[in-house]
């Protein structure tokens, strides 16, 4: 039986799922605040190349129709959009900044809304 | 001086009139100053408390904390299309009606007694309501005074405004009619509480001085040699009402997927028809404490809500034209959202150093240089407007 858990295609990107495919820009904010540097550069380095084909990809089905394996996609995507910075422009200054991430919560977002 | 450098010193002339003194520190943690501008501004002017699309059809409703006047308020769309404020109290014996944030629904259940009022306020029923010597009439909710510009809900504690809303936007009106706001359909939000002052939190805002500090990492796109600053290219005051240009790098340090993820969002803004408008650099600061910027990728405003001398809570909205409607332009707003959201997160903590070193009052005066002249416009601001509530009083014969 299969573990798979995203699409074909993407397998390359299966052992970030776990951690990264979260529901919720509250809970992918809370996710980046919990993670290693290792975690943030390893999932980066991997992701970036696969970023735009994984959002060609799912453009093609609209959004309320996604399965699970193209929904867990989504999550970890919507993830990465949270890890670039983390990793493109703070790097060790990620540390200090996430101390106060907790002080200023997402209430409200978008891609929290049914499609 | 080459023509970078021309544009960013201009605006210096354009606060010279605000002078240079010092600002009493006093005004930024001192308990009783802190009552006069509530009684003087913040109970009797136009405070922002939402957007339209927040009730989006008759029978939708969203209630509104606001902490400087101890007030839980109810804003309603009803039945006949009108948004209508009241206050979420029960006349019976003031109980909330609502605990929600929201909510859709004609009538309000007092759920004490079962008082039950429509979306006008009016009493519509209450159990054995003959044994009270009161008529239906006389039950009404207390109204509020409310309107909206630009899709911007904003309400009013004065039964009788000295200002329309509209007057009290003053020359800004019209500029903030073309702004995304006035057409969003959707928002995000973040909020924070923090152990500060209202205007030491607001403040921080208006200035620029200390992008290049505070945000060295995150605002690297802002760096440019011939403005280490980032300073605006232009100002404008209108009453109490202020703007500033920002200022726009020439050539700005992207790194590899902060481009790719801000070129969709771009590409995305437009198609929604919400780049390229007037006043997308554009920074409007509506007083006392509302502020919305024009940039339309990450089209944002800022309130500032004040509890007490040294406490304050600020709501982030991040507004949007259309639903999130492929997975591209959800994972665009995404980063833009939590890009934003970054450079934030590094305020709160500067602001919350800001506000503790003043507390003992060894600090007797702060100091606002040219740049951080739209901070000094707001001191101002609140100075005048206490003093002219103080004389109000007077003439009343009334103590202020």
């Amino acid at each position: 039986m299969s573990n798979q858990q995203l699409p074909d295609g993407f397998e390359v990107l299966e052992p970030f799922v776990d951690f990264w495919a979260v529901h919720g820009t509250a809970n992918r904010d809370a996710r980046r605040t919990e993670s290693t540097d290792a975690q943030r550069k390893a999932f980066y380095q991997i992701a970036k190349d696969h970023v735009p084909r994984a959002l060609e990809y799912l453009d093609q089905t609209p959004l309320g129709e996604l399965d699970a394996k193209q929904t867990n996609l989504m999550n970890l995507l919507l993830a990465f959009a949270h890890v670039v910075n983390a990793v493109e422009l703070l790097d060790k200054g990620e540390a200090k900044h996430a101390q106060f991430r907790a002080a200023m919560p997402f209430i409200r977002s978008t891609a929290d809304l049914p499609a | 001086m080459n023509e970078q450098t021309k544009v960013y010193t201009s605006p210096e002339e354009k606060v010279a009139w605000l002078g240079t003194d010092p600002i009493p520190a006093k005004a930024y943690y001192d308990p009783e100053w802190f009552e006069l501008e509530r009684q003087a501004i913040f109970m009797r002017t136009w405070i922002e408390v939402g957007h339209v699309c927040e009730l989006p059809e008759p029978g939708t409703w969203i209630r509104r904390e606001l902490e400087f006047a101890n007030a839980s308020i109810l804003i309603v769309r009803g039945k006949d299309g009108q948004i209508r404020a009241f206050y979420n109290a029960c006349t019976h014996r003031g109980t909330q009606l609502v605990e929600e944030e929201s909510g859709k629904g004609a009538n309000f259940l007092c759920p004490y007694h079962f008082w039950n009022f429509g979306d006008d306020g009016r009493l519509i029923a209450a159990p054995d309501f003959e044994r009270f010597a009161l008529e239906k009439k006389d039950c009404k909710i207390p109204k509020v005074s409310v309107d909206t510009h630009a899709g911007l809900i904003f309400i009013n504690l004065d039964p009788n405004p000295r200002q329309t809303l509209l007057e009290h936007l003053g020359a800004y009106a019209e500029g903030m009619e073309k702004l995304p706001v006035a057409r969003a359909t959707h928002f995000a939000e973040y909020s924070y509480e923090i152990d500060a002052n209202w205007k030491i939190t607001y403040d921080n805002f208006q200035e620029n001085y200390h992008l290049r500090h505070v945000h060295g990492l995150t605002g690297i796109a802002t760096v440019h040699p011939d403005n280490l600053y980032g300073y605006p290219t232009d100002y404008t005051f209108d009453g109490n009402n202020r703007t500033q240009e920002i200022w726009s790098n020439p050539t700005p340090k992207i790194t590899p997927m902060q481009g790719y993820n801000f070129g969709l969002a771009a590409k995305f803004g437009m198609e929604e028809g919400v780049i390229g408008g007037p006043h997308d650099r554009t920074y409007f600061a509506i007083f006392p404490s509302f502020f919305i910027i024009g940039t339309p990728i990450q089209h944002f405003s800022h309130k500032v809500y004040p509890i007490s001398a040294t406490k304050s809570r600020g709501v982030f909205r991040v507004y949007w034209v259309g639903a999130d409607d492929s997975a591209s332009k959800r994972y665009a707003r995404e980063y833009s959202l939590a890009s934003i959201h970054d450079i934030h997160i590094e305020d709160v903590n500067i602001i919350r150093r800001a506000q503790k070193g003043l507390l003992s009052g060894a600090i007797k005066n702060i100091h606002f240089m040219t740049m951080e002249g739209l901070c000094r416009h707001l001191y101002q601001c609140v100075a005048k407007e206490i003093e002219a509530w103080q004389a109000e009083q007077a003439a009343k014969g009334e103590p202020a």
